[in-house]
Parts: C-alpha cells; sequence; structure tokens
C-alpha cells in the first residue's frame, strides 16, 4: 500500500497528462459527431460576446461596401417588382390580388434577424457564429439566408448565439434545384473556392443552359423552395457517370457576411413531422414483412 | 514566486487576444497560420511543477479552442507540448545554469534556443494539424499547413526572443 501511494505521488504528473488529454478527444469527438454540446465553441456566452464587441467595431469599417451592395440590390429589385405588378396586372386586373396572397405567404414564415458575429473562411470545416439563440426562437435545422442568398443551417444553439453549418463546409447538404426546370439535387462543398459549390445527383436527361439559376427545392425541411442559390457555372459528369455534377456559382459573398435571417417557417415543422411519421411507418412495414417471411 | 505568477498570467492574456482578433485572421499563401501562443509553454521554468504546467497549457489550448470552434484540438497538442517541454529543454541547457532557469536566448546560446524552440514548434504543429484534419485528410494540404505554421511561427517566437533579449 505505502508503495502504491509513493508510485502514484511520483507518477502523478503523467496521470494529470492523461487525465487532460482525453478530456481533450472526448470535446473533440463530441463536437464531430454528436451536437450536445455548446460550452467550448464560439456559442457559447461569454465568447459570443467578445466575437459580437470586436464584430461590431469592424462592421463601421466595411459599411460602404455594404451599404452599395444592398443599394443596388435594392434597385434590382424594385425593377423586377415594377416588372411583375405590371405582367400580373394585365393577367388578372385585380389590383389587390397581390396584397392578398402575399399576407398569406408571410404569415406561414417567421424571420429572425442576426448579426454574424464570426465567420471563417479558410478552413475544411466552416463555422459561422450569429448573435440569435435560443431565447430568440432559433432551434437546430433551422435555414440561415443573406439578402444575396442562402447562408446554411443551423447546427448548435446556445442561449444567446448559434453556430451555423455555411454551405463553405465539408458536411454542407442542401437541396436545391434549377429554378423553371424543377430538376433538384444536393448541393455540397469541396474545400478550395469561395465561391464555388456542387449540385451533386442531377439526372443526365435533365436540360439546362450555363447561367440558369439555382435556387433551394424546398423539398428539404430547411429552406422553403425559391431562395436564390447561385448561377451554373460548369457541368461535369458524375465519377458513376449516372448523374451531372454541376459547378454554382454562389450568389452569396460569403467573405463579406454580416446580416443574416433565420427562416422558422411553420409549414415545414408540419412538414417533417409528416416525413418523420412515413418513414417511421415505413420501418414498422419493414419489420412487419420481415416477421411474416 | 507570486511576481512570477503575475507574469505567467500577463503573457497568457496577452497570448490569447493576440491569437484571437489578430493571428487567427492571418493565412499567409492560404496555409501558414501563426500559432503564437504556444510561446507560453517555452517560457516554463526548469523548476515548475509539472502538473502546474500542464494544467496552464490546457486551460490555455481550451480558451483558444472555444474562439475558433476546433474543441479539444488545441488543449490536447498544448497539453502534449507542456509534457514534453522539460525533455526537449535538458539537452540544451548549460551544466552549471541555475535551477530556475527560464528558457530564452539570454539563458540558452541563440543556436541552443533556436532548436530548442523548432523541436517544440514543431511537434506542436504536426499534432494540432493532424488532429484538426481528422475529417478531411489531404496529405499535401497536411505537409503545407505543418510546414507554413512552423516557420511562421518560429519566425515570430525568434522575432520576440529577440527583442526581450535586448530590453
Amino acid at each position: 500500500m505505502h508503495n502504491l501511494t509513493e508510485f502514484l505521488a511520483k507518477y502523478k504528473h503523467w496521470f494529470l497528462f492523461v487525465l487532460l488529454e482525453v478530456i481533450s478527444m472526448v470535446l473533440l469527438f463530441r463536437f464531430n459527431n454528436y451536437q450536445g454540446s455548446v460550452w467550448f465553441t464560439s456559442a457559447n456566452i461569454v465568447a459570443g460576446q467578445v466575437y459580437e464587441i470586436s464584430s461590431e467595431a469592424t462592421s463601421y469599417l466595411t459599411m460602404g461596401k455594404a451599404n452599395k451592395e444592398l443599394t443596388q440590390r435594392n434597385l434590382l429589385l424594385e425593377q423586377e417588382v415594377k416588372k411583375l405588378n405590371e405582367i400580373l396586372y394585365a393577367k388578372t386586373h385585380d389590383a389587390k390580388y397581390k396584397q392578398r396572397g402575399q399576407y398569406r405567404f408571410l404569415s406561414s414564415f417567421k424571420l429572425i434577424d442576426a448579426k454574424v458575429v464570426s465567420n471563417s473562411l479558410d478552413k475544411a470545416e466552416n463555422f459561422i457564429t450569429i448573435n440569435k439563440g435560443s431565447w430568440d426562437g432559433v432551434r437546430k435545422d433551422m435555414g440561415v439566408a443573406c439578402g444575396n442568398g442562402v447562408v446554411g443551417v443551423v447546427y448548435l444553439v446556445g442561449i444567446h448565439h448559434s453556430i451555423v453549418i455555411p454551405v463553405l463546409n465539408s458536411k454542407s447538404n442542401i437541396s436545391c434545384s434549377l429554378q423553371g426546370r424543377n430538376y433538384f439535387g444536393y448541393l455540397h462543398w469541396k474545400g478550395g473556392a469561395k465561391d464555388v459549390a456542387y449540385l451533386d445527383d442531377v439526372p443526365r436527361h435533365a436540360k439546362f443552359k450555363l447561367g440558369d439559376r439555382v435556387v433551394t427545392s424546398g423539398y428539404s425541411s430547411i429552406f422553403p423552395a425559391g431562395i436564390l442559390v447561385g448561377k451554373v457555372k460548369h457541368v461535369y459528369n458524375s465519377e458513376d457517370g449516372l448523374s451531372f455534377r454541376i459547378a454554382v456559382q454562389l450568389s452569396t459573398d460569403f467573405g463579406n457576411l454580416r446580416d443574416v435571417c433565420v427562416i422558422d417557417d411553420a409549414s415545414i415543422r408540419q412538414q417533417k413531422q409528416v416525413i418523420d411519421a412515413a418513414t417511421d411507418s415505413i420501418k414498422q412495414l419493414g419489420t412487419d414483412y420481415n416477421t411474416t417471411e | 514566486m507570486n511576481i512570477d505568477i503575475v507574469k505567467i498570467f500577463g503573457w497568457f492574456v496577452v497570448l490569447i487576444l493576440a491569437q484571437v482578433f489578430v493571428l487567427n485572421h492571418i493565412h499567409l499563401f492560404g496555409v501558414a497560420t501563426p500559432l503564437l501562443y504556444i510561446y507560453f509553454v517555452f517560457l516554463f521554468r526548469r523548476n515548475m511543477p509539472q502538473w502546474g504546467s500542464l494544467l496552464w497549457a490546457f486551460i490555455m489550448g481550451l480558451i483558444i479552442d472555444t474562439f475558433s470552434n476546433t474543441p479539444g484540438v488545441s488543449s490536447a497538442s498544448l497539453t502534449l507540448i507542456a509534457a514534453v517541454q522539460p525533455f526537449v529543454l535538458r539537452p540544451f541547457v548549460p551544466r552549471d545554469s541555475a535551477e530556475d532557469l527560464q528558457p530564452g536566448v539570454n539563458t540558452l546560446s541563440y543556436v541552443q534556443y533556436l532548436w530548442y524552440a523548432a523541436t517544440l514548434t514543431f511537434i506542436y504543429n504536426l499534432v494540432f494539424f493532424s488532429l484538426e484534419m481528422f475529417s478531411f485528410f489531404n496529405i499535401l494540404t497536411w505537409l503545407e499547413c505543418i510546414g507554413g505554421s512552423t516557420l511562421l511561427t518560429l519566425l515570430l517566437i525568434l522575432v520576440i526572443e529577440h527583442v526581450r533579449s535586448r530590453v
């Protein structure tokens, strides 16, 4: 017994070493595989606050460019609205038609405005921290978009901050379609360029042109249909030759991201519930068959 | 002794702030990021209790991780560095030196210090980038990151040591 205590006392720092390494490894693997802990990421309150202060300070420096972009975007949208209004009026001859539709559309969404407080671009696994959390109604798996297009999906939620997996992350997987043609595929990012992602699994019989708009499909339970993702830049064959892989020029400038909004869509949640119920019942069906055989 | 703890704490805060606000945003040629905070471990005196240096290193790694969204990566690597630091230091220490020698270009010579710092920096970067790229492995990027960051970090540390030795 005396020898044992002496042994422990002599080598206590090695036990401490092993203990600390084990804690580190637990943190590492938990973060990568399981979304339980927000404490040791930038979604925790202290780190989030510090980043918020620093991002507020730096936001003044990029204000000019952001303003210019917003003005341009506004102008573009205004023109588009005017054009669409004219077309709509010509078709329906009803001035109130659009207003009624708009209210219906808006009541199904709730948009939560948020600011980006930290952002990375150069890693394989990029993350964005935003300054809204569970107290503001943000939940896991909500979609995040900005004025120029899709940003990503909420991954971890803290009380006042959340971490978003942007399109620029190898784990990101967003269902997209080619606007007006309705062929769909999944958007992935392969590292490298910050403005190009790849749309996989587009069927080979799909017809489209370079420059076609790529939008969210609304099939996933995260984004409503029709949010801009980017434009078709190039087309490749997939590795197995069974489908197309489309290089998409992303419309969102991830290097200059400040104001985003989290999309809280009640109808999407209902849709997800139905899908979950359906998959469950199919599983049930499968086991039933297995037992009868 | 108390002055020493205050000094250590000072370095602790300054290095973390510098890393989080400035150095984490530097990516020279897309590969080299200076990881200056490991300089903190290089400063540990020879007679510093091992459990103390391990704990300091672990906490620092944890804070850096929290800010850069890499849970466990730098805490694991920094704890490892703190554990091997006395063994790396031993061959470079002059025979008749003080018991509480603090590694630096003043106490060791320039060449000795360079070897000491280079060895530790290399081990650190090797472990750090291996852990970080766990899921997205690409041997070329891995080598570039290790090489680039080791050189850049070492350069910064030598500059700081040089300035400190003049003061």
